[in-house]
């Protein structure tokens, strides 16, 4: 069984490092990119079979980035993080899971997981690689 | 019809007929002076003729008492004679003198002296002679043929100057006639003439005093109407105004001022204009001085002081906003002062109560933003924790402990920031400028990462300006989050600090400007931008926040203004601060009263 593959966006680097550590603890390969068109640009290089994305974030916000990566590969799951509490309802409606920033990493690692098995219900990307990795 | 015009007709109504009776009188008295000519010509004529015929008689007389002698011889016969003599030299001397101007009649003259000398030297060479010769025939002969030559001239003299009277007779009887005839004529043409004359004046004046009596009814009508528009116009306006004279004595009410003051129209009228309009400063019950004194001493338009109370008659307050002006004269002369106030309470109240919705809700947008500076070190410490609870290694333990230190850190000067903010001193403090902007900054450091915007900051040290900080801090932070947006990402912002000399209009102080490299504010916009409601923000801006900041920065005794930008690369907005040293201590007071007021 290969490791979930998970790219990780933030503009804040040092929370971003930490994350890392976190879902690497938890077992996930991790990706990391520190703005919008890092992160574009490593979703189109790479296979991954999430993508835990900041919202709030200079030049390119998490919007942009869930809706470009939404029409690009639809079938990949997104959890946007953010410290607002109000966040747009088109946004909100465009991604998978929203994760307020502080409810602590068992909650940031149990939505995760259970965003993943969601999709792993359809046919995805994970899935269709097998066990190649 | 003009006056002049006016004038002239009436002397011409006088002048004329004056002159044509003057002309008229002057006829007449010629006429009269030829009647009397003509008249004096028929009594010569009439005295020439007496006087021949009593010559005749004189002539008869001496030829009679000659007569007598020659029959008689005696000397008695000749006493007519005698007596004759005298009157016909007088007589004729008479005549000579009559007839000087008529050649025929003095020619007949000299013939009649010629003849009556020849018989009168016959006479007397008969009257020499022996009185028996008297008796013959041929003398008697002699003497009778003289004696009726000279009658016969007499006769004919007699005659001519018959034939002479009647022709001067008729000629005065024509002349008369003509004259009676000119008189009539002249005088119904006259008649005629000035009754026209007159009638067409009288018209033309009558026509033009009609006139001018229409036109000054129409006038006094105007005068009332407009009279009492502009009454109706004072009366319905929703601004209180009263009118004073130069004295300071009221003259006219508008029924808002009435109600206002207190005072009706009736027992305000001549009272001094302090009486009936009594105001005081709001805080320091201070008398505020009179405008009409104000007026006459500037001799324009002035706003009253801020912060007016009204008392009225019966003792209520209002909040007022006034201006007084000069009333002028057409030659400029100042006859009076006019001044126009309303009442402010209800309006003060709701600007209070703006006041204190802007600082909620910049309240509400501080809270936001906190929320998610905090957040996100909060989540950086609850993942550390996590993995240090997981983590055996002492130095990857170190390395986590170190790292969720300095999210503390940061965590911990975003709540102390946020404690100040809230932390409001009672009476003004010294305010270290520096300190105070950096402050704001850090809240927004975060924004400005964000946006790329490149901050410069110029900030002079040891500057402190007494004040209120948290809404010293809100003035800035308005400042800077509208620098932000407008410079936009990538941007440039420069905030400056620098020392202010006292001048002439200020005390010495501190100048905070703001620049940014935005598109700048157009004229249109930047005369609004210190209203209320006005913003260029759409649903994301109150239109509250440069309306408020301008109350604090005035509360604090200072101004704040739109300044032109003159340097290319910042051509945005610029919004220079100025604030005192020293705020007047007044204020601190003044600040409780409107909090506990709004």
């Amino acid at each position: 069984m290969s490791l979930p593959r998970i790219l990780c966006i933030d503009d804040e680097a040092l929370g971003l490092q930490i994350r890392r550590a976190v879902l690497e603890r938890a077992g996930y390969q991790v990706l990391t990119a520190i703005d919008g068109p890092t992160g574009l640009s490593l979703f189109r290089g790479n296979e991954v079979d999430g993508v835990v994305l900041d919202y709030y974030m200079p030049e390119m916000d998490g919007g942009v980035v869930a809706e470009t990566m939404r029409r690009e590969r639809p079938q990949i799951p997104i959890m946007l993080l953010s410290a607002y509490i109000n966040l747009p309802a088109e946004v909100v409606a465009m991604v998978d899971v929203t994760l307020l920033k502080g409810e602590g990493p068992q909650e940031l690692l149990e939505k995760l997981r259970s965003m993943l098995e969601t999709r792993s219900n359809y046919p995805s990307e994970a899935h269709a690689r097998g066990g190649a990795v | 019809m003009k006056a002049p015009a006016f004038n002239r007709a009436l002397r011409q109504l006088v002048a004329l007929p004056i002159v044509l009776l003057v002309l008229l009188a002057g006829f007449v008295f010629w006429q009269i002076e030829s009647a009397t000519r003509a008249q004096r010509e028929l009594d010569h004529s009439d005295q020439v003729t007496a006087q021949l015929q009593e010559l005749l008689n004189l002539f008869i007389d001496q030829e009679t008492g000659l007569r007598g002698f020659q029959l008689t011889a005696d000397p008695l016969m000749l006493a007519p004679w005698e007596a004759a003599a005298g009157p016909i030299q007088s007589h004729l001397a008479n005549l000579r003198e009559m007839l000087t101007t008529d050649t025929t009649q003095e020619a007949s003259l000299s013939e009649l002296e010629g003849r009556y000398n020849q018989w009168l030297g016959f006479a007397r060479a008969v009257l020499h002679e022996d009185p028996s010769a008297l008796k013959a025939a041929g003398v008697n002969q002699q003497g009778k043929a003289m004696m009726d030559s000279v009658r016969a001239t007499t006769a004919r003299m007699l005659r001519h100057e018959s034939d002479l009277r009647e022709t001067k007779y008729r000629l005065a009887q024509r002349l008369q006639r003509q004259q009676l005839i000119s008189l009539v004529v002249s005088a119904v043409v006259v008649g005629i003439f000035l009754a026209l004359f007159t009638w067409h004046h009288v018209r033309a004046i009558s026509a033009s005093y009609q006139r001018r009596i229409s036109e000054i009814t129409e006038r006094s009508e105007q005068l009332s109407e407009s009279r009492l528009w502009f009454q109706t116009t004072l009366e319905s306006i929703g601004d209180a105004v009263i009118a004073c004279d130069v004295g300071g004595r009221v003259k006219f009410t508008n029924a808002v001022a009435q109600k206002l003051t207190g005072w009706t129209l009736d027992d305000a009228m001549g009272k001094p204009l302090e009486t009936v309009f009594h105001i005081v400063h709001e805080n320091t019950r201070a008398i505020v001085e009179n405008p009409v004194e104000k007026v006459r001493r500037l001799g324009q338009v002035i706003g009253l002081a801020n912060h007016t109370v009204l008392i009225a008659r019966g003792g209520r307050e209002y909040m007022i906003d006034d201006s007084a002006a000069p009333i002028k004269s057409g030659a400029g002369e100042m006859i009076g002062v006019v001044l126009v106030f309303r009442d402010v309470t209800e309006e003060r109240r709701i600007q209070g109560a703006l006041v204190a919705s802007e600082k909620l809700a910049v309240a509400g947008r501080l809270a936001a933003s906190i929320a998610h500076e905090i957040h996100n070190p909060l989540d950086s410490v609850a993942n550390l924790h996590f993995l240090l609870r997981e983590e055996d290694d002492p130095e990857q333990r170190a390395e986590y402990l170190r790292m969720a230190q300095q999210e503390l850190s940061r965590t911990m000067q975003i709540s102390r920031t946020m404690l100040s903010l809230y932390r409001e001193p009672k009476a003004p403090i010294q305010v270290e400028l520096r300190e105070l902007i950096e402050g704001v900054l850090l809240l927004l450091e975060r924004r400005l990462q964000n946006q790329e915007i490149r901050l410069e900051t110029d900030i002079a040290g040891d500057l402190t300006v007494e004040g209120f900080p948290a809404e010293l801090r809100q003035v800035f932070t308005n400042l800077l989050v509208n620098a932000v947006e407008a410079a936009g990402p990538k941007g440039r912002i420069r905030i400056r600090v620098e020392h202010a000399d006292a001048g002439e209009w200020q005390g010495a102080g501190a100048i905070i400007e703001v620049a940014d490299s935005g598109p700048g504010i157009p004229a249109t916009t930047a005369k609004n931008l210190f209203q209320p409601f006005f913003t260029t923000k759409g649903m994301q801006g109150t239109g509250l926040g440069l309306w408020v900041s301008m109350g604090i920065v005035q509360k604090h005794g200072g101004s704040i203004t739109l300044v032109k930008s003159t340097e290319p690369d910042l051509p945005g907005a610029r919004f220079r601060v100025f604030l005192p040293a020293r705020t007047l201590t007044q204020l601190a007071g003044t600040e409780q009263q409107n909090e506990s007021a709004a």
